[in-house]
């Protein structure tokens, strides 16, 4: 398994900022999404960013490629800092949590339309259980092999594809009209 | 590849087929290529959701203050105290420390010669003043 990262891991922890720079481009924008996808928080999501790359740094000088690859060991990371703040929210509910703040300024209809599927969408994959949400992201918006998704969420293929298809089926059927919207009605799903 | 496998496949990972397992992509592709009536109605479904999902797949991000905070934090070369130079340093402290050792290990023994000081007391010089 060739790591693309181990060598700029290595001359990272040695203090090579041109290393550390292209972690930070290559793997930034990433941990941002793949966090905002499972917390629906966007400056949560940069709080988590910041805490994966906190952590990589400190364990930078200890890395040895070949257990896992440095991006598989990021969305562990990542994933376990989510669901740890999935876990204070529902112990500690915020009465503001999943208000989305208004946009004073007019948007024309059809991105305020494409704000309204969006907002649906995000509410949709919120409501789903942790580790289904979690798979969800890293298949569909990561981009992740069902190798590699496996491997971050620490479980089977199989159980991997049962997350998938149980989440996709709770998603289908909660977005059913958004569907039937985008895609015009004319090869709409018919559930 | 048989319509269970397909149908199991296309609702896990959706229609897009690069999504797909790698070693059943292909087969998938093929499946549906000649498929009948309900498999292309599955697959529409799956596609819908796909779309669906990605309707909010990229959003811009703005994270130039966020990366520099983080690589604010990233290791830093400290060439004063690189680590090469205080191995080096150690060694030569512990080197030092080994020569100075083996040196007085070395070197002859003192005589107790008492001499001097018997001399020295005894000099005409003590208690003749005036």
């Amino acid at each position: 398994m060739v790591d693309p990262d181990a060598e700029y891991v290595r001359k990272a922890a040695e203090g090579d900022t041109l290393a550390a720079s292209a972690l930070v481009r290559r793997h930034l924008p990433r941990m941002v999404g793949f966090a905002r996808r499972m917390l629906n928080d966007a400056t949560e999501a940069e709080d988590v960013a910041q805490e994966v790359f906190l952590r990589a740094w400190r364990e930078a000088p200890n890395w040895r490629p070949g257990a896992a690859k440095f991006e598989t060991w990021m969305h562990r990371v990542a994933l376990n800092l989510c669901y740890d703040r999935l876990r204070r929210r529902r112990e500690t509910p915020d009465a503001d949590a999943g208000l989305a703040v208004a946009d004073p300024a007019p948007l024309p209809s059809d991105a305020w339309l494409a704000q309204q599927r969006a907002a649906r969408v995000q509410a949709a994959l919120a409501q789903l259980p942790d580790r289904q949400r979690a798979a969800i992201t890293l298949v569909h918006f990561q981009d992740c092999s069902n190798i590699a998704a496996a491997d971050m969420l620490e479980v089977s293929v199989e159980a991997l594809e049962s997350l998938l298809a149980r989440g996709r089926r709770t998603l289908k059927a909660a977005l059913a009209d958004v569907a039937q919207d985008l895609m015009g009605g004319a090869d709409g799903p018919s559930s | 590849m048989n319509r269970e496998r397909f149908q199991q496949l296309l609702e896990a990972y959706g229609a897009d087929f690069s999504r797909w397992p790698e070693g059943e992509r292909a087969a998938g592709e093929a499946f549906a290529r000649w498929n009948t009536a309900d498999v292309a109605a599955s697959v529409a479904v799956a596609r819908a959701l796909d779309a669906t999902l990605d309707s909010v797949k990229s959003e811009p991000l703005d994270l130039e203050a966020l990366s520099a905070k983080i690589l604010a934090a990233a290791p830093r070369a400290h060439p004063m105290f690189d680590r090469r130079a205080v191995y080096a340093l150690a060694a030569c402290a512990v080197f030092g420390v080994l020569i100075g050792f083996g040196a007085g290990m070395l070197a002859p023994a003192p005589a107790m010669d008492e001499t001097y000081f018997v001399q020295a007391l005894e000099a005409p010089w003590l208690g003749e003043e005036g």
